[in-house]
């Protein structure tokens, strides 16, 4: 048993909390679970009988005054029913400013991915964006809101790690945690860079799902749930593309990973003192961004045309992508 | 753009990458890694940009400390692979240290005193087998025992691990009632050779000159020889109380620590046992059924050698592994402290050089060591059955 990194419940959480998904995976006794809930909520006027529909089926849902906000993975499939826009708590991995109800939502839709009680007084470890290379942004508010909650939900011993480095962490423990890890999510790309677990650099481009969702939807006129759920399914990089949402998709995909080799680049080029690897190094890819058949043939393509002035040995994808972020910060707590 | 960073500093790194590769597990990996380069992680996101500076600065820390922690040649990753195992692998117990100056003054039927203020209760005293064992050449067990001897070899220090009230004034008749129900059971048993109680009073249970049934699948080895199953070859010494003790008052007491030196000192003298021969239960525990060490935990961490006037031997290579092929569990890990997983590690670094020496796999060299301990068993259970035998049907 580890008894070093169990405590309370003797569970260990690593909590991916994304713009667009919340993964939670949970270890306690040798044995892992996962639980995921879309990040996202619908709102629709509140009827008794909704209410008690929704609660039949045991939907995720917050009551707020005349209206019931549906949250978690169902959110998506009844926007897409009732032709809605699903609307989110976070935005550019952040906490949203511009959704009162945001830490009322995040907080009901943390309480769904990890089950307090049950696993109260377990040690988590949750993810956390890099500043973006634009310029400096301030994430103290999103950490210590996210911290406040979990401790409200009895999660005493929270910390915050960097989603690059989490991805690292998962992924890259052959090349002794030297390498860059780069999660494509919902409202940023996290990009990081470590050398044996110790972070040497690490950014954000603001250019991600939501990002190409919108701007797809905008070329299409098109809701932005529907744009998302034609990427999810049937989005792929073959580049012949049957209809205008995927061309538009095709388009924005390549403006997002060109943004991040070049921010990637300015990075390395930027960092006055860079550790002297001796070798090349990895990079590995996650995210649900990742997903579309062809993404990392148009990675590496891209990066090939960049030049870094760091030599790399494999462009390869997380061998579960969905849930490579989440597994690097369980992999932080278990470490500590 | 990256700069060239001194020499020392690579070799540094290099060390670091060298050591992190030795340890199968993902999370351990990360772990040896987190905590060498501690002080660079503090922080999340935003300490995490152009670090690059603060990584060197780490590694040349990292480095350092690792150099302390490390045995004198275990730094070797270079050596060359055809090397003798036995002969090439450097042992702790190459720092030798005399043996200290401690003498009997007085001798009771009830006690005996020495020179260094030692005294012995002997009224619990009882008999065991008399002491016999064979010795093997180290890292050539396969040809069987080159020795036989009647003297004890080395100390194993053990922890009852039993419940014993709160060290308190107003504990101190149940402190004594537990005390007295524990030194029955363990002369029953007789399980040690020395029990030291709370309040340091040292207890002789099995004579010295006798086996205790105190380590019986356990291995140590020193610069030359190697020991299997310690009840016949080691001293068995032990606290009451617990080693790792979770609740306030259930740790070792300084009448303990100062009694256990005192009594380290007086075997040490009279046997002439070398520092690297004194040692823990956890360290020398095996089991034979799951192939793993450190089948009992007691003193897998804060065992006070220094205290005791010892080297840190939580930093020997643990034989049991690379001498028989044993693995551990990674949970061991993190119930030992700094030194010991150190030894743990350096443990399985030998096995895999010894194995290299050969031109062999890792597993198949593990299995042949494997098969050269079972048949060590095999032999010691033969020689019990016969002497068993030769005592009138009882077995030893």
């Amino acid at each position: 048993m580890n008894q070093e990194a169990k405590t309370g419940s003797g569970a260990v959480i690593g909590l991916d909390v994304g713009t667009s998904r919340v993964v939670a995976i949970r270890q306690a006794d040798g044995q892992r679970t996962a639980r995921a809930e879309l990040n996202a909520f619908l709102s629709i006027p509140w009827s008794g009988m909704t209410e008690a529909s929704l609660h039949r089926e045991s939907i995720p849902l917050v009551v707020r005054g005349g209206e019931i906000l549906v949250i978690g993975n169902e959110s998506a499939r009844l926007a897409d029913l009732l032709g809605r826009e699903l609307r989110r708590p976070m935005m550019r991995g952040m906490l949203n400013p511009d959704e009162p109800e945001g830490l009322e939502l995040i907080r009901a839709i943390l309480r769904s991915v990890l089950e307090p009680e049950v696993t109260a007084g377990a040690k988590v470890r949750f993810s956390v964006p890099s500043p973006p290379l634009s310029g400096e942004s301030s994430l103290t508010f999103h950490e210590a809101s996210l911290r406040r909650i979990l401790e409200d939900l009895g999660y005493p011993d929270a910390a915050g790690v960097n989603e690059g480095v989490a991805v690292i962490y998962s992924e890259l423990w052959e090349s002794n945690y030297t390498g860059i890890g780069i999660s494509f999510g919902g409202g940023l790309c996290n990009a990081a860079l470590a050398y044996l677990s110790v972070p040497a650099l690490a950014f954000s481009v603001p250019k991600a799902g939501d990002f190409i969702d919108a701007s797809a939807a905008a070329v299409a006129g098109e809701l932005v749930n529907r744009v998302r759920l034609v990427k999810e399914e049937q989005f792929h990089f073959n580049g012949n593309y049957g209809d205008k949402i995927q061309q538009a998709l095709a388009v924005y995909y390549d403006d997002m990973i060109h943004s991040v080799v070049a921010g990637l680049r300015q990075a390395l080029q930027n960092c006055r003192s860079l550790p002297r690897f001796g070798r090349p190094l990895p990079l590995v890819l996650s995210g649900g961004g990742v997903l579309p058949e062809g993404f990392r043939e148009r990675f590496e393509k891209a990066l090939a045309e960049a030049q870094l002035p760091v030599p790399i040995s494999e462009v390869r994808l997380a061998r579960h992508p969905l849930a490579a972020t989440a597994e690097g910060a369980l992999a932080a707590a278990l470490s500590e | 753009m990256p700069v060239e960073r001194p020499r020392l500093e690579r070799l540094e790194a290099a060390l670091l990458m060298w050591r992190a590769r030795r340890v199968s597990d993902p999370i351990e990996r990360l772990r040896l890694l987190r905590r060498a380069c501690r002080g660079a992680m503090a922080g999340t996101a935003a300490g995490a940009r152009g670090n690059g500076a603060r990584v060197r600065r780490m590694l040349a820390v990292a480095g350092a400390i690792l150099m302390l922690l490390l045995p004198l040649g275990a730094v070797r990753q270079g050596a060359p692979e055809r090397v003798q195992a036995s002969e090439g692998i450097p042992f702790a117990s190459a720092v030798s240290q005399a043996a200290p100056d401690v003498w009997l003054v007085e001798q009771q039927p009830g006690y005996e005193l020495y020179s260094n203020g030692l005294r012995i209760e002997r009224q619990y005293e009882t008999e065991g087998e008399p002491r016999s064992y064979e010795v093997y050449a180290r890292g050539r067990e396969e040809l069987g025992p080159v020795e036989e001897r009647t003297v004890p070899a080395g100390i194993v220090y053990h922890s009852t691990e039993s419940a014993t009230a709160e060290f308190r004034a107003d504990q101190a008749s149940r402190l004594k009632l537990l005390g007295r129900y524990l030194l029955r059971y363990v002369r029953e048993e007789r399980a040690y050779h020395y029990l030291i109680d709370r309040f340091g009073r040292v207890w002789r249970i099995v004579r010295e000159s006798d086996a205790a049934n105190h380590a019986g699948y356990s291995v140590w080895a020193d610069d030359r020889w190697t020991y299997v199953n310690l009840n016949w070859s080691f001293l068995g010494v032990s606290v009451e109380g617990q080693s790792a003790a979770a609740a306030p008052g259930g740790e070792i007491t300084r009448a303990q620590i100062l009694a256990l030196r005192q009594l380290t000192e007086m075997l040490r003298a009279r046997y002439g046992i070398a520092p690297a021969n004194c040692v823990t239960h956890a360290q020398v525990s095996v089991n034979p059924s799951n192939r793993q060490a450190g089948y009992h935990y007691d003193w897998a961490t804060r065992f006070p050698f220094a205290a005791l006037g010892l080297p840190d031997n939580y930093r020997i290579p643990v034989p049991s592994l690379w001498l028989f092929g044993f693995t551990y569990d990674p949970s061991l890990v993190n119930l030992t402290g700094e030194s010991y997983w150190q030894g743990l590690v350096l443990g399985e670094d030998f096995l895999r050089q010894s194995a290299a020496a050969r031109g062999m796999p890792v597993e198949e060299y593990r299995a042949e060591r494997a098969a050269v301990h079972r048949r060590i068993l095999s032999r010691l259970k033969s020689r019990m059955e016969r002497a068993g035998e030769a005592a009138g049907g009882q077995s030893p």
